[in-house]
């Protein structure tokens, strides 16, 4: 078999061949180069504010991430995944600001990291919980529990009484300086964004990995057809909550890296809208796909960004444009959802395996 | 003992204006299965729209009856242009269009009206209570149930004694059977999102008066969510016994609870209401049982 191309058709002779991840010198030179990319080129050409928005593509990728798991690859909806990126941003917010942390760890840089994995775990204990219904329930009845995650965790329990620990009034703001890993303190756009990549990354070849084993299995098969997964011997519960904890766990990793961005947390960051808009993200890229993750954060940030700049220029004859422009953005991704529901429901990952299937035969297709 | 009865009494007035919502759902659901979460944007267009004929000049209920028009025309529109082609589609795919539309709307909305909160000006309902006994009732909650409660007889009765009405039962029913009788399964689902954007209007209208309008009534129309649950997906009577009960279990907990949890019960009780009553029963109380075969 040839080591450069991969032949059109099948050819694998073992199983340990057909999951290998480079299977091509030419997709290992690919992988470098797009590693190359992310870590040289686009700290190179981008300025503060591409920058700003490379971070808000990554933020997306790692909450869609979680809901790629349960509605792509576990057929678990949720309609609320955003209470769970704000269990993660509060517990290590909390942890950073309350926790009394001995000097050495401070010093050492090591309590952000830290509260990010103590946060990704409360995170996921709190998936978990409200991942239980599962059990009983599926399809339009589970949207509603997982609807009501949201409104409980994030408009009731964060913003009733969790924000009110320590009497800061509704936001908490970072004192500059606090957040560091290591010897680096987060305070740019740049350092944010080699964090924000590093973990994207993570996070990915995680997911990947987790899928071609017995767990990621399983969750595929309790996705196509439940009742026979049980037949096969698969204990749905138990890995129908896995499923839940590891989205619990990504999404609270999220939560509590976008600290790192934001000035000050407030319940607001995380709203129902945060939740549909993670939904609507796998939608366009591709339901059942890690790359459709990519895609459609990718698509979906930079239209907006596209959008406001097309905007601008109108600006100046009806300044209502920009000042509502968050209402433009609401409508404007209601549409897409509809647009890509009726006309391309396989999402954008869909094109490109199309696309990668003709050039795997080009010139010579049938 | 006057707190109890005040509440409950507020509670079944309100109540009576998510079950108009509800029904209107219910309706959506029965008809063509499809499952709307986009019901509380309906609420804000609805509600909207007749805030503004209302503020030209227009009487009330002249205002409420051009505003029943355009929620007929954008019903139709809506189901033309965005549910015609879903029909047969996996539910995520329909739910999630629904989802798509209460973007569109909700956006729309803000954009048109903006986010301020308006209020019906002069007032269409006096603000002196009336009293019944010991009684006080604010007219503008009893007017609302009753309006609520004279829609639910005329879409009640269109369903039973109209021959559309009928026709939509039927093709609820049964689809396949309902066409072979030459009944025009699009011109039903047409209709069902009419009356549902007819319905989630008047219901928004009755609560816009309640509390002013903004953005926050179409919080409100996703009330009818724990209201069908409990009633059951494809019950009528469901729906109108559920988004009563909810109306009440909501003021109560407004009431009693709100000193020992401070904040926001009051919203939602209703919804952890519905994750726990899923637990136990998820079909509601007078749904249709699914059985499952592989």
């Amino acid at each position: 078999m040839s080591t450069t191309w991969l032949p059109c058709g099948d050819y694998h002779q073992s199983y340990q061949e057909d999951h290998g991840w480079f299977q091509t010198r030419f997709l290992k030179g690919k992988m470098i180069l797009l590693a190359l990319c992310l870590f040289v080129l686009i700290p190179l050409v981008a300025d503060s504010y591409w920058l700003s928005v490379c971070n808000t593509v990554g933020y997306t990728i790692l909450g869609a991430l979680g809901v790629q798991l349960l509605i792509g690859f576990c057929g678990q909806v949720t309609l609320g995944h955003a209470a769970f990126l704000a269990v993660g941003a509060y517990t290590s917010t909390l942890l950073i600001l309350e926790f009394p942390w001995p000097g050495f760890l401070v010093n050492w840089g090591l309590a952000y990291p830290l509260s990010i994995v103590i946060a990704a775990v409360v995170a996921g204990v709190w998936s978990v919980l409200f991942g239980l219904p599962s059990a009983k329930v599926k399809g339009f009845y589970l949207i509603l529990t997982t609807m009501a995650a949201q409104f409980i965790t994030v408009d009731f329990i964060i913003t009733q009484y969790v924000a009110q620990i320590g009497g800061r009034g509704q936001a908490f703001s970072l004192p500059p300086g606090t957040i560091r890993v290591g010897p680096w303190v987060i305070d740019s756009d740049l350092k944010v964004y080699y964090m924000m990549t590093i973990l994207v990354i993570l996070c990915i070849v995680g997911m990947a990995n987790l899928l071609r084993s017995r767990a990621g299995r399983a969750w595929v098969a309790i996705r196509d057809n439940d009742i026979s997964a049980e037949v096969m011997g698969i204990n749905v519960v138990q890995y129908k909550l896995l499923a839940f904890f590891v989205a619990g766990f990504i999404g609270g990793l999220a939560g509590a890296f976008w600290i790192s961005n934001l000035a000050a947390i407030s319940p607001e960051h995380f709203p129902w809208f945060w939740s549909l808009w993670l939904v609507g993200v796998i939608l366009i890229g591709g339901v059942g796909s890690l790359h459709g993750t990519v895609f459609g954060s990718l698509f979906m940030v930079l239209v907006l960004e596209i959008l406001q700049l097309a905007i601008m220029p109108l600006a100046d004859t009806y300044p209502k444009l920009l000042m509502d422009f968050l209402f433009i953005k609401e409508a404007t991704f209601g549409l897409a959802i509809c647009a890509f529901m009726i006309f391309e429901p396989n999402g954008l990952a869909y094109r490109w395996w199309q696309i990668k299937n003709y050039f795997n035969l080009w010139p010579f297709s049938y | 003992m006057e707190l109890f009865l005040m509440t409950l009494t507020t509670g079944v007035m309100v109540g009576g204006i998510y079950a108009l919502v509800a029904l209107g759902w219910v309706l959506i659901y029965k008809c063509s299965g499809v499952l709307n979460l986009a019901m509380g944007e309906l609420t804000l267009i609805g509600a909207y729209v007749s805030l503004s004929f209302y503020s030209m000049g227009m009487p009330f209920l002249l205002a409420l009856f051009f505003s029943l028009i355009i929620g007929f025309v954008l019903g139709l529109l809506t189901e033309r242009i965005f549910l015609d082609k879903l029909i047969g589609e996996p539910v995520l795919t329909v739910i999630m269009v629904t989802v798509g539309l209460s973007f569109f709307f909700k956006g729309t909305v803000e954009f048109i009206w903006g986010t301020d909160t308006r209020v019906f000006t002069p007032p269409v309902f006096s603000i002196e209570p009336i009293r019944l006994g010991s009684l006080i009732i604010g007219q503008v909650y009893l007017w609302s149930f009753v309006a609520a409660l004279l829609l639910l007889i005329i879409f009640v009765s269109f369903f039973r004694y109209t021959r559309w009405g009928l026709a939509m039962q039927a093709t609820a029913d049964d689809e396949m059977a309902a066409l072979s009788l030459g009944v025009s399964a699009r011109f039903v689902y047409a209709t069902a999102w009419a009356i549902a954007f007819m319905a989630a209007g008047v219901g928004g209208t009755l609560l816009g008066n309640i509390n002013g309008l903004n953005i926050s009534v179409g919080y409100l129309g996703l009330l009818v969510l724990p209201a069908v649950v409990l009633g059951g997906l494809n019950s009528i009577p469901g729906a109108i016994v559920g988004g009563i009960i909810i109306g009440i279990l909501q003021n109560f907990c407004g009431a009693y609870l709100d000193k020992y949890f401070p904040g926001g019960v009051k919203e939602i009780a209703p919804f952890v209401f519905m994750a726990v009553f899923l637990l136990f029963r998820p079909h509601g109380l007078w749904g249709w049982e699914r059985i499952e075969r592989v």
